[in-house]
């Protein structure tokens, strides 16, 4: 605990206490989640799955989990710092807390990146919200609080279906299912997006059963034609009112048509119809910024032999505060239009050269995953067969990936 | 790039090194006495997941944990009874089927007691100086295995897979064969396969195992195992591993449950 400096709190969670803090020997800063623990209950199971998985799971998308410190009566988890979540962000920076579309498309695909992550590695989050998303001042967004996130895949069996807060709760989980899946994570970044062009929740419901009526005047009352199957749920009546689904697009009406066509494959009643992480990035919603990447990648070469020059320029802005992510992208895609004509606008230019990374940027560089190395984090464990080890060494991809695919089959039945 | 990733979550699994020199055989246990005592372990972990209604997941979670956490520190250091408690708490946690500390406190003692064979009508008190001894060494135990396993407390099981593998096989329908692969499953927690084979390798062997003996001729051609990966070396060796359990009855009454126990057993085990 001597290795860091406990500053102001910063947050108070469900189950701990978030200070912001520094690492004494560099200055770094961290956020400090204080977890206590409690002598009839032990560890929260919240930060057990959070620890268990987080250490885990290695993503530019998804907060960094440094360090877990362990005194007799709390446990401290040091996590990389971040400036703000994104239900505050949209507070500060939005209008009437909409945000410009240039902004939402960027906070999709890095929210898309880090679930499709999770989902890779069988990991469901199960909380995605606002204030799960967390935003640093170089706009990148990654994902939190896994405290409610869990393993899933073997065994098949049924999960709690008291996951999810109320308003980015998946149909299929408020109308009792508990098989779901990666789905789940799915329909709240579908909310997510939808309240980030409103400004305000797409589905504010008050309980389960308001919560399904919100989605039901917008989506159109499910029946057995449009989601077989809909009326075996336990939570399903056969009197709730019948609304016939609207366009998107009446609720949605600022969103361009790509936009709309995404968010209706993520807000889809069947949750094996729903689009998947992977298959949404590589929605022509998200054409422009995989493209912009691309071009993005050019520059930078061009921008990183012109940066030495630029340094000098940068340190006399230094009382220039870091633009936020809207202004970085514009500045960004007036310096792209401006192409090599950039040369001479050196505010704009040199100020986002230097402040290092735009959201573009962070996507041109391979996403590289990382795996988390058995061997790191001083786990007990060596991943090595005992016992007359094979001539080869085991191959985990191919033992594992087939399995998946065989053990999905009973699922479905 | 991401997709190319290895899945993350997966069993760890011991080298030869730590399997041979394990922190109670330095300790000065012996091999069997090891062996008997994580049984034991089982066994209680196991009995006890029955009496409390918990799902198999549950059970063979915490036998997993109890196995790992052995590799990591000393008999000799920590008793089965509180590390077996420690073990069902924190895999009902994991497994999201939480138990009531209360209740596990009642049966892990009345599980205990039959081991000893001594009276079990007595329940404990509920605020009783012995009831709370017992629950804080639960809590005690669970940060303990987390400690030293280090919050790697996911577990993968076979149970899935193994289903998988008896339709793939058309054998869901036989009469023994699938009860007869899950016992296997279930006993086979007792010993060090689960930390050794990864689950796919662990289903294929119970399969095989299960058809053999109600000898029902499976595909060679290619050998099926093949095509689920796992090799016939690997499958030979689980299946031998599982069945050196019935060829042995654990002296369960003698064996010590609590830490205090332990020295004067070792004592008089010669030791």
């Amino acid at each position: 605990m001597d290795r860091y400096q406990c500053l102001e709190m910063i947050g108070e969670g469900t189950y701990a206490k978030v200070h912001k803090g520094k690492i004494r020997s560099n200055g770094e800063m961290v956020a400090l989640k204080e977890i206590r623990l409690d002598s009839e209950e032990g560890a929260p199971s919240t930060a057990i799955r959070e620890i268990s998985l987080m250490k885990e799971l290695r993503h530019p998308n998804i907060v960094r989990l440094h360090d877990v410190i362990h005194t007799p009566n709390k446990l401290t988890l040091v996590f990389e710092y971040m400036d703000q979540d994104l239900k505050k962000y949209m507070e500060q920076h939005g209008n009437r807390g909409a945000l410009g579309p240039i902004v939402i498309k960027a906070f999709m695909y890095q929210l898309l990146k880090g679930v499709a992550f999770c989902h890779e590695n069988r990991v469901l989050h199960r909380d995605l919200k606002p204030q799960n998303l967390l935003i640093n001042r170089k706009g990148e967004l990654k994902l939190g609080d896994f405290g409610l996130a869990r393993a899933f895949g073997i065994p098949v069996n049924t999960f709690s279906n008291e996951v999810v807060t109320l308003w980015y709760r998946a149909p299929d989980v408020l109308l009792g299912s508990k098989t779901y899946s990666t789905s789940i994570d799915i329909w709240s970044a579908g909310c997510i997006m939808a309240e980030m062009y409103l400004g305000r929740p797409l589905f504010a419901g008050s309980n389960n059963h308001d919560e399904l009526m919100k989605i039901f005047k917008v989506l159109g009352t499910p029946t057995e034609e449009t989601w077989p199957g809909v009326s075996k749920l336990s939570e399903y009546r056969k009197d709730f009112p019948m609304h016939p689904p609207r366009n998107l697009s009446s609720v949605l009406g600022m969103v361009d048509s790509f936009g709309l066509d995404l968010l209706q494959h993520m807000l889809t009643y069947q949750p094996h119809l729903r689009i998947t992480a992977k298959d949404a990035l590589n929605h022509v919603y998200f054409n422009d910024i995989r493209g912009y990447a691309n071009l993005q990648q050019q520059q930078i070469l061009q921008q990183q032999q012109q940066q030495q020059a630029a340094a000098a320029a940068a340190a006399q802005m230094a009382s220039v505060p870091p633009p936020f992510p809207g202004q970085q992208q514009a500045a960004q895609q007036a310096s792209v239009a401006q192409a090599s004509a950039a040369e001479t606008t050196t505010a704009a230019t040199t100020s986002v050269g230097s402040t290092g990374v735009s959201i573009a940027t962070i996507h041109s560089q391979p996403m590289s995953s990382q795996a988390p190395s058995q061997q790191q984090q001083g786990l007990p464990y060596q991943v090595v067969q005992m016992q007359q080890p094979p001539q080869q060494p085991p191959h985990p991809g191919m033992q594992q990936q087939p399995m998946y695919s065989h053990h999905q089959v009973p699922q479905h039945h | 790039m991401a997709a190319e990733s290895k899945l993350s979550l997966q069993n760890a699994l011991l080298t030869l090194e730590q399997l041979q020199h394990t922190p109670s055989m330095q300790d000065g246990f012996t091999e069997q006495q090891e062996d008997d005592m994580r049984q034991m372990g089982c066994h209680l972990i196991q009995s006890a997941g029955i009496l409390l209604k918990l799902p198999q997941v549950a059970m063979a979670t915490a036998q997993i944990l109890f196995q790992r956490f052995f590799y990591q520190a000393s008999l000799r250091k920590f008793a089965v009874r509180d590390i077996s408690m420690g073990s069902i708490f924190l895999a009902a946690k994991v497994e999201e089927c939480p138990c009531r500390m209360r209740d596990l406190v009642n049966v892990v003692d009345y599980l205990c007691k039959t081991f000893k064979r001594l009276p079990t009508i007595e329940p404990l008190a509920l605020y009783g100086h012995e009831f709370y001894e017992m629950k804080n060494a639960a809590v005690i135990a669970e940060m303990q295995i987390l400690k030293k396993l280090g919050f790697n407390v996911h577990v993968q099981l076979p149970y899935g897979i193994m289903v998988n593998y008896l339709k793939v096989l058309n054998l869901t329908d036989h009469p023994t064969i699938p009860q007869r692969a899950w016992g296997y499953l279930n006993d086979g927690l007792r010993t060090n396969v689960y930390i050794c084979y990864q689950p796919p390798t662990i289903a294929c062997s119970v399969v095989w195992l299960a058809a053999r003996e109600a000898g029902v001729p499976l595909p060679t051609n290619p050998p099926w195992w093949e095509v689920l990966d796992a090799s016939l070396e690997d499958v030979e060796n689980i299946a031998g591993h599982i069945k050196t359990l019935y060829y042995r009855s654990l002296p369960i009454s003698t064996l010590p449950l609590r830490i205090e126990q332990v020295e004067p057993w070792l004592v008089s085990q010669g030791q």
